[in-house]
């Protein structure tokens, strides 16, 4: 449902002062009224990225350990609660657990406890994330598509180096809010900003880093998948934070060349060369 | 000690209600001033949640009154202040004086058979330099070119002028500054007063758990406020002498600053901050469960030792703050292996509390439900933690609404359950007049419920990727789709601040009505007991000789048909 839905078409109770109660009303009865008009979703989309497949199933594993936990933490609390209230004749059984042997027991428990969840989680995050997450493609890797992005109150300025491969030169591809790259390919992207922190965050790539003002930093991630993918901005950067969207467009790698082609002559053709605001670029980070 | 350490009650009703040294005072001072915050945030919270299911939409009843302007919607940069502010004054103006100033004040002198706090001055201070920071935040609402809108962590440079220009977000720096300094100053007496003014026998040992979750919370306070103290100074500089710590060169009129600095100063001082909210209640609960279950808090040692130890790791744990903020490798592997380590502690504590109830008589007063209600919530709070711990799942979750849902449940929710325990439980002793069970079980049951409907519906939006912070999700496709989310969580929202009238109205009616309390409603050993309800100016006519510990419950020792035994009585051999 990426892309298509239209908000415009939901019908939003109005209130006022002596409205309150339908608005209230109103308020109980919202989901069922927004039903037919905007899809439900609870859960994200299917991953786009290489390494999106990483957190799907890493949070999966999560959710059954702590599942398991928190039923064990219920059941001690419940049971107590039936078993052991008070009532005429019933006493307390006397233990201050200090003995060796409840602290033996402590111990053992908090290091099934540690290995179990934590120790588990441990290993596979450290995997993933050097095997995904941090594994930068660095420079010697071949075909890379580098990605320069400025983020600013309240957009996204992407620029991606033309035919000769250089940031800050004439043919630079330089979009507001939309980054074009190819399928299968790798994204590197050096991110930095011109005023407030913001954060590039695309939830199908399984992928947020901050652009802080002052320094830059590195993200990638390698679609897997073509279509239109939702960019938003993820740290509080003023007002209009909930208004800096973009969107990702992935494109199959010939119909990415002539894209490319394409948006590089536009470039070319439109280059200024007193235009100081367009060249912001600066050396790419590796 | 003799008598001639007891002062008399001062006569004139400034020294005796305003500039009060009577811990006592102090602490219905900082209760009451706890209350009324937690209500000014609570309204907020509302609006918050209004706001959200209801994009743009005028908000019933009070809508008009605030957003005159825009007759009664919250404008974009009105819902940056408002969960700003929330924040803030929920952590800093409505728990904080709660749980430390409230019943920090008035449970460690009466609870080590102390008869004031060490420093009864800068305990009046503490208070009076807390309502100087409460006004500068309130005013800083009402100023010239916009309130703060930095969100609470405040990150420069969005809280530098490039980012909020009104003299709101300056104010909030200097009202932060003075709540931290009103902590350090009951921090220092707090944990004085317990090292030295504890009763003869009052050993170390034998202090209730309520006393060590303080402790601990003090020792942090005094450590860690400095930290954020000390960024509020800087920030302030920044914003209002044109110095630029945070600001770097590259923003117009910057000049080779660094904002990531401040995150760093903010998360030393901001991830204690969580434990010095939770802490107390830890403390709270591990007595009063062994109150109401009539058994000794299991492995009290333990116990104690686990809360120490997160005490230690709180320090060093908070770069799990910062993983998308661009650390390297190995420093944020640190940090994830330091935070997991903090859930070894934590499941001792869930053991021990747990190992408590266990074949216990247990009486399910309001009390005992909220403490019980903490097992709850902290469970879950502290087990979606790990979510967040773990760098690869966090990178996606950060700053959604995942995080959110985390962090209302383990230091909000479970800061809440611990003070209404705390409230149920030491009212009596504090007014001499018990508030009606009625209620309070009902006000349990109808907070409960909708607060875990509130918060794992965050859960769920989070994981479907709805960023926090946001206006309105309804303005692109993505997170529009998990708006239905938003929608349930408001009603929830709803039905939670509402059934916070039931205990607001148990407590004003129960402090308008007659005294009925006894000395000991609840049956318990505590030196607070063994004096009347409420205690004399002095607290005790003579100090106690302490020979036993807080938790000897059903000890077969105790004779006469009871399962209880004072402090101060000695177990027969």
């Amino acid at each position: 449902m990426r892309g298509g839905t239209t908000i415009e078409t939901v019908r939003r109770p109005r209130a006022g002062l002596l409205g309150a109660l339908p608005a209230l009303l109103g308020l109980l009865l919202a989901p069922a009224a927004r039903a037919q008009d905007v899809v439900h979703r609870w859960a994200p989309n299917p991953p786009a990225s290489s390494y999106g497949e990483r957190f799907d199933h890493l949070f999966a594993l999560i959710t059954m350990l702590i599942g398991v936990s928190f039923a064990i933490v219920l059941v001690l609390l419940v049971v107590p609660v039936i078993r052991d209230r008070a009532r005429p004749g019933h006493k307390a059984s006397f233990d201050h657990g200090s003995s060796l042997h409840d602290k033996r027991f402590t111990a053992i428990v908090s290091v099934v406890v540690f290995v179990v969840l934590d120790a588990w989680v441990l290993w596979v995050t450290m995997k993933d994330l050097r095997e995904g997450y941090w594994n930068i493609p660095r420079p010697d890797v071949p075909d890379v598509l580098r990605v320069e992005l400025l983020a600013q109150q309240w957009s996204w300025n992407f620029r991606t180096p033309g035919s000769d491969g250089q940031f800050g030169t004439a043919d630079d591809i330089v979009t507001l809010n939309e980054l074009t790259v190819p399928q299968d390919r790798p994204v590197v992207i050096n991110e930095s900003s011109k005023d407030v922190i913001h954060s590039l965050y695309v939830p199908d790539m399984r992928v947020k880093r901050d652009a802080n003002p002052g320094s830059i930093n590195e993200l990638w991630f390698q679609p897997v998948k073509s279509g239109d993918f939702q960019i938003l901005c993820a740290e509080l950067c003023g007002y209009a934070h909930y208004q800096m969207q973009g969107k990702l467009h992935v494109l199959p790698q010939e119909q990415y060349d002539a894209w490319q082609t394409e948006a590089s002559r536009i470039a070319l053709a439109a280059w200024d060369e007193n235009d100081a605001e367009a060249r912001w670029a600066w050396e790419f980070k590796e | 000690m003799s008598g001639d350490h007891i002062h008399p009650r001062p006569t004139s009703f400034l020294r005796r209600y305003v500039f009060s040294t009577d811990h006592k005072v102090i602490a219905k001072q900082f209760m009451w001033m706890g209350f009324v915050w937690l209500f000014v945030g609570g309204v907020m919270a509302m609006m918050i949640r209004w706001q959200l299911a209801h994009p743009g939409v005028p908000v019933p009843l009070v809508g008009k009154l605030f957003y005159p302007r825009s007759s009664g919607a919250v404008p974009p940069d009105g819902y940056n202040t408002l969960f700003t502010m929330h924040g803030t004054i929920m952590i800093f103006l409505g728990l904080t004086p709660l749980m430390i100033g409230a019943f920090g004040n008035f449970c460690i002198p009466l609870m080590i058979g102390a008869r004031d706090m060490i420093f009864p001055t800068l305990n009046m201070l503490s208070f009076w330099t807390l309502v100087p920071g409460a006004l500068v935040g309130l005013f800083s609402l009402f100023v010239p070119l916009g309130a703060a809108e930095g969100g609470w962590t405040a990150y420069p440079t969005l809280s530098s002028t490039i980012g909020t220009p009104g003299t709101g977000e300056t104010m909030w720096a200097i009202s932060v500054f003075l709540i931290g300094a009103s902590s350090i100053m009951g921090g220092i007496n707090y944990i004085t007063t317990t090292v030295r003014l504890r009763a003869p026998g009052m050993t170390w040992g034998r202090l209730p758990l309520t006393v060590w979750g303080l402790f601990f919370t003090s020792i942090l306070n005094v450590l860690f406020l400095p930290v954020i103290g000390s960024a509020m100074i800087l920030m302030v500089l920044d914003r209002a002498f044109g110095t630029s710590f945070f600001v770097p060169a590259t923003i117009a009129h910057g000049g080779g600053g660094d904002p990531i600095l401040y995150q760093h100063l903010f998360w030393i001082f901001g991830h204690p901050e969580v434990y010095i909210l939770i802490l107390p209640a830890w403390g709270f609960v591990g007595d009063l469960l062994s109150f109401f279950a009539r058994k000794p808090a299991f492995g009290y040692k333990v116990t104690v030792g686990a809360m120490a130890a997160v005490t230690i790791l709180s320090a060093v744990v908070y770069g799990h703050h910062m993983f998308t903020t661009g650390m390297t490798a190995m420093l944020g592997e640190s940090f994830m292996l330091l935070t997991m380590i903090i859930s070894v502690p934590g499941e001792i504590l869930f053991f021990n509390w747990l190992h408590t109830l266990w074949r216990g008589n247990l009486r399910l007063t309001s009390s005992m439900l909220f403490a019980m209600g903490v097992i709850f919530v902290f469970g879950l709070g502290g087990l979606t933690g790990i979510y967040l711990a773990t760098i690869s799942t966090d990178i996606y979750l950060h700053d959604t609404y995942f995080v959110v849902g985390h962090f209302h449940l383990t230091m909000a929710a479970s800061a809440l359950f611990g003070t209404f325990a705390a409230c149920y439980f030491w009212f009596p002793k504090m007014y001499g007049k018990v508030l009606s069970e009625r209620l309070g079980k009902l006000h349990f049951w109808t907070t409960i419920i909708p607060l875990t409907i509130v918060f794992c519906t965050m859960f769920v939006s989070g994981y479907g990727g709805m960023p926090r912070r946001y206006y309105d999700h309804t303005g692109n496709p993505y997170t529009a789709e998990l708006q239905w989310l938003n929608d349930i969580t408001t009603v929830a929202a709803f039905v939670l601040g509402a059934a916070q009238l039931l205990f607001a109205w148990n407590v004003i009616k129960t402090v308008a009505g007659k005294r009925t309390a006894a000395q000991n409603p609840w049956e318990v050993g505590t030196l607070e007991w063994t004096v009347p309800s409420p205690p004399p100016h002095h607290n005790f006519d003579s100090i106690p000789l302490v020979v036993t510990g807080p938790h000897e419950f059903s000890n077969p020792a105790i004779r006469d048909g009871k399962d209880w035994i004072y402090q101060t009585e000695p177990l027969a051999s």
